[in-house]
């Protein structure tokens, strides 16, 4: 929990929507979980985020690893002192940049290059574009962005050309991390087959014992698994 | 000699700036004497006519006759002296510094009022229809049609919480609060009862969109607070106008009852909801329009302009809310009518946007000082000082509790800076003033007009004056001038895709989940319907793209043409240079293709030329040349020609062909079936990228062994193909043809 940074009610939602993936109760999720999942179908960079879940050769991943990539999404803590354990929290502006960068860059040689951003960019533009505009796009972006003339992106290249405009906007953080309990209900609803509407979704640890007992040995089971 | 000359022309121009002052009021002041001489003339000459039919009457070679002229004369007169005074404050640079542009335009309307008093006429006050119908549509169109919609959308939840709730708690905070002064005895106020001080209340409480457009333009803040007290200012147009009529309607029975309070309630969804459904309206029925309007390019603007005015005028019909109608029309029609309208049109409906809206508010804030010096006040120190000091503790007292209760649903929260300025930026203006114009006549009215005049000047020239060195001070973060970069535009769709998916996975409904299906409805349906042509399909990233190649094109020839020309021409020497050692398989170009391109080029560029000598009152002239260009850059231009006839003489000895662009297209390769009459934009980088690269590709294969010289090359090509194309392009772009196709230069001629 100190790694990820997630509250207990956090996690506690963020279980039950792995339960909800997981719908063979095996424990993990492997790549047809995802793919179930119905917008990341349509979505054109679908495909990278699943893979971004499940690190180099692993088929599966547990409710850890779950949390930990998830956490690259939580709010950016931004009264904290810079200490210099600022850069290894998750859910720095950095990590959430790298984070994204890794999407981009598939063979993890830390730098875009130009096959990998008209990759990019064939997907998100689909068929309509011929390879011609593409190209010139591309050209253009990295003219743009790359100074250090090596005709591709690195990261902090990268960092440069979006700096500004993550100071400005509030993406990189869906909304799903602000802590709105009556959220809860929605998600409740949403997920089939997953009863937890009973867990009251307070912080303290006073009202977790509240809970059912079932969902409680679940949860606690949870937390334990994340606290590894 | 230049500070001497500088302090000359600074005191000529306050001598003509006070002439024209005096020249106008008495304009404005004289037009009643007039009048009488005019209808006394009148008068004399039907009595001389009567009396002496049979004398011949002189023909009068000059006469005057000012009635006839006269309203329209007037208007133009003082339009004319708004914008002398624009021009005038930006001539005198220092004042312009420290005062806001609104400051001065209302001491402005004080002379012109005291001059016009002085001389012994009524002024004229600033007529309230004058006002809703006239001068505020423009500016309120004007934000609605630039407005940023990204942030906007993001900080909808802020904006409508102060917008709404804020102005809410203003109303009945300094309602109760003047109430309770009133009540005071030694003030003189008992008449004033419960709901004319609610009434005031709402009148004086509403955040000013003209007014903070002014003075916050003038100080570049960051975008997160400008939006967010802009759109406050937009937004609370629903809120007061149903208050207003609320309390004007009660104020009649003397009480509210409860069944009142709650038509309230249900009338404040109805204005608001109403008004953003008629502006809907409006807004699609234009795109729709705009859709067919490619026959007649020259009155597209117009559409735009009338649908959305219309739109205002619709809504006041029912007493809906007109500027949010007004935006939202402005909302939906801008990226479908942007998609269709020409290029031209599309400058044209910036242009008069930020023109009128200009003259209009120059001339609102003029009548602000008119009307003061004009109109009958009652002052009562207690009823306008408390007025003050409670409309400030209100703003106040207001941001803080309500940021507080923000700030929980908020990721980026917003700091003490940023409320202070939110609060400090809640500017009153011209609305307050007209609609308590509106108000029945009687003793009340005057006391209120008098407050809220008070008010106005109060927040305009304290706060316009001071915001600006406070700013600095608090080292608030100014407006960060960032180039429109095609980077950002491709990591925005990204990251936004990114963020659904992850959404997704949560199974959390966000705001980006319902972004994404937004977007995907507006490309699968509504684009169909709105878009003409092959450009409903066309990705938003590409038409971002092409505007900016096109933006980027126009930024050069601005530069001046002539002087890319000995770059292209250095870099294919360089080239020659260093490509001439390595022995390289050449795929010389057949000498008879050579000539057909030379030719047809030379042809070419002469033909845009020639293409001017037709013209028609209904359509737009062809020749930018004789527009755009002045005689210096048509001999640039005539320049170019020469030096690319001779560029294409030299030998072609070398080991590429020069990447020859062909100027018009082989419609296969074309991406969209534009036919050559529609604007040219999009036909930019696509196809000429792709006749190039056709061109190219063959003589690239072989290059293509040698790494670092190719490398080298390739960046130089680029460049060079850019250059050059930017320069045809242009010349294409500025040549354009409007709703003429043109036939002859459709042939293909390379197979």
């Amino acid at each position: 929990m100190d790694q990820t940074g997630f509250s207990s009610a956090h996690l506690l939602r963020l279980y039950d929507r792995f339960e909800c993936l997981d719908r063979d109760n095996r424990g993990y999720l492997s790549p047809n979980d995802f793919e179930a999942v119905g917008g990341l179908a349509m979505n054109p960079i679908g495909g990278r985020i699943i893979d971004a879940f499940f690190s180099s050769g692993q088929d599966t991943v547990d409710f850890s690893s779950f949390v930990r990539i998830l956490a690259h999404f939580r709010p950016t803590d931004r009264n904290r002192n810079k200490e210099g354990t600022q850069q290894e929290l998750p859910n720095s502006r950095t990590r959430k940049l790298k984070f994204a960068f890794q999407l981009y860059d598939l063979d993890r040689d830390g730098k875009i290059s130009r096959e990998e951003l008209l990759q990019v960019l064939r997907a998100m533009l689909g068929l309509q574009v011929t390879k011609e505009q593409l190209q010139s796009i591309a050209e253009r972006a990295i003219q743009e962005a790359d100074l250090d003339k090596d005709d591709a992106i690195s990261f902090d290249e990268f960092k440069k050309v979006l700096g500004f405009f993550l100071l400005q906007s509030q993406s990189l953080v869906p909304d799903r991390m602000k802590r709105i309990p009556p959220l809860r209900m929605i998600l409740a609803l949403t997920c089939s087959g997953v009863l937890p509407s009973l867990v009251h979704l307070s912080p303290s640890t006073e009202t977790m014992m509240e809970v059912r007992p079932k969902s409680r040995d679940r949860i606690i089971r949870a937390l334990q698994v994340c606290r590894t | 000699m230049a500070p001497l000359r500088r302090s000359s022309t600074l005191r000529l121009t306050g001598l003509l700036c006070l002439l024209f002052l005096v020249f106008f009021s008495r304009g404005f002041a004289s037009h009643d004497v007039v009048s009488e001489k005019s209808s006394g003339t009148i008068q004399e000459d039907s009595h001389s006519q009567a009396n002496s039919t049979a004398h011949e009457k002189t023909f009068p070679v000059l006469s005057f006759n000012y009635e006839h002229v006269r309203t329209p004369f007037e208007i133009s007169l003082w339009i004319l002296l708004a914008l002398f005074m624009k021009l005038g404050f930006h001539i005198i640079p220092t004042v312009s510094h420290i005062v806001p542009e609104s400051c001065l335009l209302i001491f402005v309307g004080l002379l012109v009022g005291g001059i016009i008093k002085a001389t012994g006429e009524q002024p004229p006050v600033l007529d309230s229809s004058l006002f809703f119908l006239y001068l505020l549509p423009p500016i309120i169109l004007d934000a609605g049609y630039f407005l940023p919609m990204r942030s906007f959308t993001e900080n909808i939840g802020t904006i409508l919480m102060f917008a709404v709730v804020g102005t809410l708690w203003n109303v009945f905070f300094i309602g109760g609060m003047m109430y309770a002064v009133c009540q005071i005895d030694a003030a003189e106020l008992a008449h004033v009862d419960l709901l004319s001080c609610l009434l005031f209340g709402s009148i004086i409480s509403a955040v000013d969109p003209v007014s903070v457009l002014a003075v916050f333009e003038e100080i570049h803040i960051n975008e997160l607070l400008h939006i967010l007290v802009f759109g406050e200012s937009l937004l609370n147009d629903a809120v007061t106008v149903v208050l207003y009529h609320l309390f004007k309607e009660f104020a009649h029975e003397q009480t509210i009852t409860v069944t009142g309070a709650i038509l309230g309630v249900i009338s404040f969804f109805v204005v608001s909801l109403g008004g953003v459904m008629v502006g809907v309206i409006y807004g699609i029925v234009g795109a729709f329009t705009s859709r067919f309007t490619s026959y007649s390019r020259v009155i597209e603007p117009l559409f735009v302009f009338l649908y959305s005015y219309m739109a205002y005028l619709s809504a006041e019909i029912f007493h809906l809310s007109g500027i949010m109608s007004l935006i939202a029309c402005g909302v939906i029609m801008r990226p479908y009518v942007e998609a269709n309208i020409s290029h031209k049109s599309y400058t044209t409906v910036k242009y008069f946007l930020k023109m009128w809206s200009s003259v209009s508010d120059t001339l609102i804030f003029i009548f602000l000082g008119v009307s003061t010096v004009a109109g009958p006040h009652t002052w009562n120190w207690t009823f306008v000082i408390f007025t003050v000091i409670f409309c400030l503790v209100s703003r106040v007292l207001g941001v803080i509790g309500l940021t507080a209760f923000i700030n929980k649903f908020r990721i980026v929260k917003l700091t003490k800076k940023d409320q202070f300025i939110i609060a400090y930026g809640g500017l009153r203006g011209a609305i307050a003033f007209s609609l308590g114009f509106l108000l029945d006549n009687g003793e009340i009215k005057n006391l209120f007009l008098t407050a809220i005049i008070t008010v106005i000047f109060f927040t305009v020239f304290v706060q316009g004056m001071t915001i600006r060195p406070l700013v600095e001070l608090l080292a608030v973060k100014k407006k960060k001038e960032s180039k429109e970069s095609i980077n950002e535009e491709i990591h925005t769709q990204f990251l936004d895709h990114l963020l659904t998916g992850i959404e997704d996975i949560c199974g959390h409904y966000g705001h980006h989940h319902w972004k994404d299906k937004l977007n995907r409805f507006n490309k699968t349906y509504v684009k169909r319907w709105l878009i003409a042509g092959e450009r409903s399909t066309e990705p938003q990233l590409i038409s971002f793209y092409n505007k900016m190649e096109l933006k980027q094109a126009m930024m050069m020839v601005e530069s001046g043409s002539a002087a890319k020309l000995p770059t292209i021409v250095s870099t294919v020497s360089i080239r020659n240079v260093q490509t001439k050692g390595a022995p390289k398989p050449s795929r010389a170009i057949s000498k008879s293709r050579e000539e057909e391109i030379r030719r047809l080029l030379r042809a070419n560029l002469q033909k845009t030329r020639q293409r001017l000598r037709s013209y028609s009152r209904y359509e737009l002239l062809n020749d930018a040349l004789e527009d755009n260009i002045s005689e210096a850059r048509f001999r640039k231009q005539r320049e170019m020609e020469r030096r690319m006839s001779h560029y294409l003489t030299v030998p072609a000895n070398r080991q590429e062909t020069p990447p020859v662009r062909k100027v018009f297209f082989q419609p296969e390769h074309k991406v969209y079936t534009y036919d050559d009459s529609e604007s040219p934009r999009g036909w930019a980088s696509p196809s000429c990228a792709d006749d190039v690269s056709e061109l190219k590709e063959t003589p690239e294969k072989p290059d293509q062994s040698s790494t670092p010289r190719a490398n080298r090359d390739a960046e130089l090509k680029p460049k060079e193909q850019d250059d050059q194309g930017d320069q045809l392009k242009v010349s294409r772009c500025l040549s354009d043809p409007g709703p003429n196709p043109e036939d002859d230069e459709d042939s293909t001629f390379l197979p």
